[in-house]
C-alpha cells in the first residue's frame, strides 16, 4: 500500500486509515464507496481502507497495524464491542483521534462515536405500518415480522422500536413468532412461502433489511397475494430498496444511513484542531413512492 | 429363515423411514387448521412447499452421497452452488451476445456432451437401457447445442437453455479439478474441497461485485425471461419444478448405485480402496468422475436458486455443505464410506424439510427451532442405526448391542 516508505507527498498531509468489519454486504459496500467519494473530494487526505473479513482478531490485528504506522486518524466500524473496546482505548491512548462508526464500544476513549439510531428506525417503520393499516388508535391488520440475524444488536433494536409502537394498537396482530431471516433474500422467501399457508389473511410484512422485504414480497407474489400486502423494508440502498419502493414493490423502506462520509469529515476536522462533538446520530427518512426519486441511482 | 427373522429384515429395512414416519404423524398431529376445516400440513400446497424447499439442499445431497460413499468429502458444494447462481444471474442479465460467448457456450457443451456420452457408455456394458440413455443425452445436448447457438436473445443475455448448459458445464470443470488433484495428486479431500470453497467464493464475489457495487445480481421480480421462469413453474400446478429435477436426480443416482457398473465401483472403493484398485478397478478415474458429479449437481441447483429467488448471489451457498452433509449422514451413510444410499439421503433431506415446516406452521420461536433439529437429528439417527432397538433388546434379554 506504499505506507512503507514513512514519507507523506506534499499534496496529501494526512493519512487516514479505515478498518471496515467486512465488505460483502451491500450496504458496506455503499459505505466504503461514498467514503472514498468523501476522501476524493479531499486531495490533502490519503485513505487507506483494510477489510476485517467479519473477524474481530482480523480487526485488532489492523488496528494494530494502524497504532505502529502512527497513521494521523483512524476511523473503525466495529464487528463487535466487547472485542474491540481494547484496541480502541489502545489507539486512542497513542494520541491517534479515532473515529467510531455504526457499532459502539464498551468505553469513553474514542473521539466520536457516528451512527445511526436503529430503535428510532425501527419506531419510524413502525409509525407507517400503523398508518398503512389504518391510523393511529383505528389500525387493524394481521403483520408478518421477518428478523435479520437473531443475535445481532440492529436486528433487536429494529424490533425493538417497532414493538414500541405496534404494542399501543390492539387491532394489530404479529402472527407469526420470530422468525430469523438471517438478512437474506432467500430465507425470508421460505419464511413467507410458509406463513402465507399458515395464516390466510395477512397485511402487513415488516421486515428488518430491504432483501428480505423483497424475497417476502417474491414468496407472496408466487402464491398470488401480493396485492393484498404492504412491504416495509430498511436501509435504503438506491440499488436495492430505493429501486422497489420505485417499482411499487415495497410500500416503504427506512434509510439507514452510511456514516462514512461524516466519518472522515469529522476527522479532519479533529485534526485542524476544531472541537467535535462525541456522538454524533444520523438522521433516518422514510421513504415511500412520494420522495423516491431523491434517493435512486440517478440522483446521488 | 425363519419368519422372526424374516420379521427382523423387514423391521430392519424400513427403519430408515421410521423417523421420517414419526415426523409425519407428529406433522399432521399439530398442524393448523384452516377455516375450512382442512390440515394445512397435509395440503398439497403445503407438501409441495416443502418439496421445494428442500430441492436445493437434496440436489447437493445426491452428489455429497456419492463423494461420501467413496470416503470423501466435498466441502466446496455450497459455494460452487453459490458461484453457479451468481454466474447465472450474470449471464441473464448480460446485455448483448460477446463473440466469446458464441464459442464458449457450444464449446463447452460439445465436450460435456462427448465427455459424459463416453463415460456412460464405458461404464455400463450390461445396461442396454443405459446405452439408450446416452444416444438421449447426447441428443438432447446436440438440441441444446443448435438453440444456444441458432437463437440467443441479443437483447437479454443469455438464453435459458445455453445458461442451463454453460453453468453446469463450469461447475463441472471445478468439480473435475478437485477431483484430479485429490485422485492423481493423493492428497485429502477435506484439504482439496476446503481450499475450491474459499476459491468459488472469491471469484463469486470477483464477478458480482465487478459490475455492481451491491455483492449480488438481482434478474428483477419477473425473473429474466418467461423461459426461465418455467424454472420455478409447478407441473401440473403441483409439482414444482426444482423438486421434480430433485426427485430425478435421486433416481438416476438410485439406478446408477445399484446397476451400473460406476455405482458398484463406489462402494467397493469406499469399502476398501487398497482392494479395489488391485481388482482392477481404475480408482483415479472413477474418483475424479465423482468430484466432477458434485459438482455439476452444485450447478446445476445455483441455476435453479436463481429462478427461485431471483438473484445470483455469492454467499448464498455458505454452511449449505454441512447441511447437505448432515442429510446424507442422517439418511444412513456411514462417513467411512462404503456403505448407504441415495434414497436414505431423500429420507435425510425430508427429515430436515418436514421439522423446519412443523416447527414454523406452529409460529415456534426461532431459537427453539434450533434446539428441536438438534434433538431430531439425533434421535433419527439413533433410530436408523437401530440402537435404540437392540438397546431395548438387551435391556430385556440381556444380549450385547452389536458394535458397528
Amino acid at each position: 500500500m506504499g505506507l512503507g516508505c514513512g514519507k507523506k507527498s506534499p499534496e496529501a498531509r494526512w493519512r487516514i486509515a479505515f478498518s471496515q468489519c467486512t465488505t460483502t454486504e451491500p450496504w458496506r459496500v455503499l459505505f466504503n464507496a461514498r467514503l472514498r467519494a468523501e476522501a476524493a473530494k479531499h486531495p490533502e487526505v490519503k485513505l487507506i481502507i483494510a477489510d476485517a473479513q467479519d473477524k474481530t482478531a482480523n480487526q485488532v490485528a489492523q488496528m494494530e497495524n494502524f497504532i505502529r504506522q502512527r497513521v494521523d486518524a483512524i476511523l473503525i466500524s466495529p464487528k463487535e464491542s466487547a472485542g474491540l473496546t481494547d484496541v480502541v482505548a489502545q489507539a486512542y491512548d497513542a494520541g491517534i483521534p479515532v473515529i467510531v462508526l455504526d457499532r459502539g464500544v464498551n468505553t469513553d476513549k474514542y473521539t466520536c462515536f457516528i451512527g445511526a439510531d436503529n430503535m428510532e428506525i425501527g419506531r419510524a417503520a413502525g409509525e407507517y405500518a400503523v398508518e398503512l393499516l389504518g391510523g393511529k388508535g383505528r389500525a387493524k391488520g394481521n403483520i408478518v415480522e421477518i428478523w435479520g440475524g437473531m443475535g445481532s444488536t440492529p436486528a433487536q433494536e429494529r424490533h425493538a422500536g417497532f414493538q414500541h409502537v405496534i404494542d399501543n394498537e390492539p387491532g394489530i396482530k404479529t402472527v407469526v413468532g420470530r422468525q430469523d431471516g438471517d438478512w437474506k433474500q432467500d430465507r425470508a422467501y421460505n419464511i413467507m412461502e410458509t406463513a402465507l399457508k399458515a395464516h390466510p389473511k395477512i397485511d402487513l410484512v415488516y421486515a428488518h433489511n430491504d432483501p428480505m422485504a423483497f424475497g417476502a414480497y417474491l414468496a407472496a407474489q408466487d402464491a398470488g397475494r401480493a396485492q393484498q400486502i404492504k412491504f416495509i423494508g430498511i436501509d435504503g440502498i438506491p440499488e436495492e430498496g430505493c429501486k422497489w419502493v420505485a417499482e411499487g414493490i415495497l410500500a416503504g423502506t427506512f434509510l439507514y444511513p452510511t456514516p462514512g462520509e461524516e466519518g472522515l469529515r469529522v476527522a479532519l476536522k479533529v485534526l485542524r484542531g476544531e472541537k467535535v462533538p462525541k456522538r454524533i446520530t444520523l438522521p433516518t427518512a422514510r421513504i415511500t413512492k412520494a420522495n423516491v426519486a431523491q434517493f435512486l441511482p440517478a440522483a446521488q | 429363515m425363519s419368519r422372526k427373522q424374516q420379521l427382523l429384515g423387514l423391521v430392519g429395512r424400513l427403519k430408515l423411514y421410521l423417523g421420517l414416519a414419526a415426523l409425519l404423524a407428529v406433522g399432521i398431529a399439530v398442524s393448523p387448521v384452516a377455516a375450512d376445516g382442512t390440515n394445512v400440513f397435509l395440503s398439497p400446497d403445503n407438501l409441495a412447499d416443502v418439496l421445494r424447499q428442500v430441492s436445493n439442499n437434496g440436489i447437493l445431497a445426491v452428489g455429497m452421497t456419492m463423494v461420501i460413499l467413496i470416503a470423501g468429502i466435498d466441502l466446496s458444494v455450497g459455494t460452487v452452488m453459490a458461484l453457479g447462481s451468481t454466474l447465472t444471474a450474470m449471464l441473464l442479465t448480460l446485455r448483448g451476445w460477446s463473440t466469446a460467448a458464441y464459442v464458449t457456450v457450444p464449446t463447452c457443451a460439445l465436450v460435456v456432451g462427448s465427455a459424459t456420452g463416453a463415460a456412460v457408455w464405458r461404464l455400463s456394458t450390461k445396461w442396454r437401457a443405459a446405452r439408450v440413455v446416452t444416444a438421449l443425452m447426447a441428443g438432447l445436448l446436440a438440441g441444446g447445442l443448435a438453440v444456444a447457438w441458432l437463437a440467443p436473445q441479443t437483447s437479454t443475455g443469455f438464453s435459458v437453455l445455453a445458461v442451463l448448459v454453460a453453468v453446469p458445464c463450469v461447475t463441472l470443470l471445478l468439480g473435475t479439478l478437485s477431483g484430479l488433484i485429490i485422485a492423481k495428486g493423493r492428497l485429502q479431500p477435506f484439504i482439496v474441497t476446503l481450499a475450491m470453497m474459499i476459491a468459488a467464493l472469491g471469484s463469486a464475489r470477483l464477478i458480482a461485485g465487478k459490475d455492481h457495487s451491491v455483492y449480488q445480481v438481482y434478474i428483477g421480480p419477473d425473473g429474466a425471461t418467461p423461459a426461465f421462469q418455467l424454472l420455478r413453474a409447478r407441473i401440473g400446478g403441483i409439482l414444482p419444478v426444482p423438486g421434480f429435477v430433485f426427485l430425478l436426480c435421486v433416481a438416476i443416482a438410485s439406478f446408477a448405485l445399484r446397476n451400473l457398473r460406476f455405482g458398484r465401483y463406489l462402494y467397493a472403493i469406499g469399502g476398501n480402496e487398497e482392494a479395489a484398485r488391485l481388482s482392477g478397478i481404475n480408482v483415479e478415474r472413477i474418483k475424479t468422475a465423482t468430484y466432477a458429479i458434485s459438482g455439476l449437481l452444485a450447478g446445476l441447483t445455483g441455476v435453479l436458486y436463481c429462478a427461485q429467488y431471483r438473484q445470483g448471489k455469492p454467499d448464498a451457498g455458505t454452511g449449505m455443505e454441512l447441511d447437505a452433509i448432515a442429510a446424507v449422514v442422517i439418511g444412513g451413510t456411514s462417513l467411512m464410506g462404503g456403505r448407504g444410499s441415495v434414497v436414505g439421503t431423500l429420507v435425510g433431506v425430508f427429515i430436515f424439510g418436514l421439522l423446519n415446516n412443523i416447527l414454523q406452521l406452529r409460529n415456534v420461536d426461532y431459537n427453539v427451532q434450533l434446539v428441536f433439529k438438534g434433538v431430531i437429528i439425533i434421535a433419527a439417527v439413533l433410530l436408523q442405526e437401530g440402537r435404540l432397538g437392540e438397546w431395548f433388546r438387551h435391556l430385556f434379554r440381556g444380549h450385547r448391542p452389536a458394535h458397528r
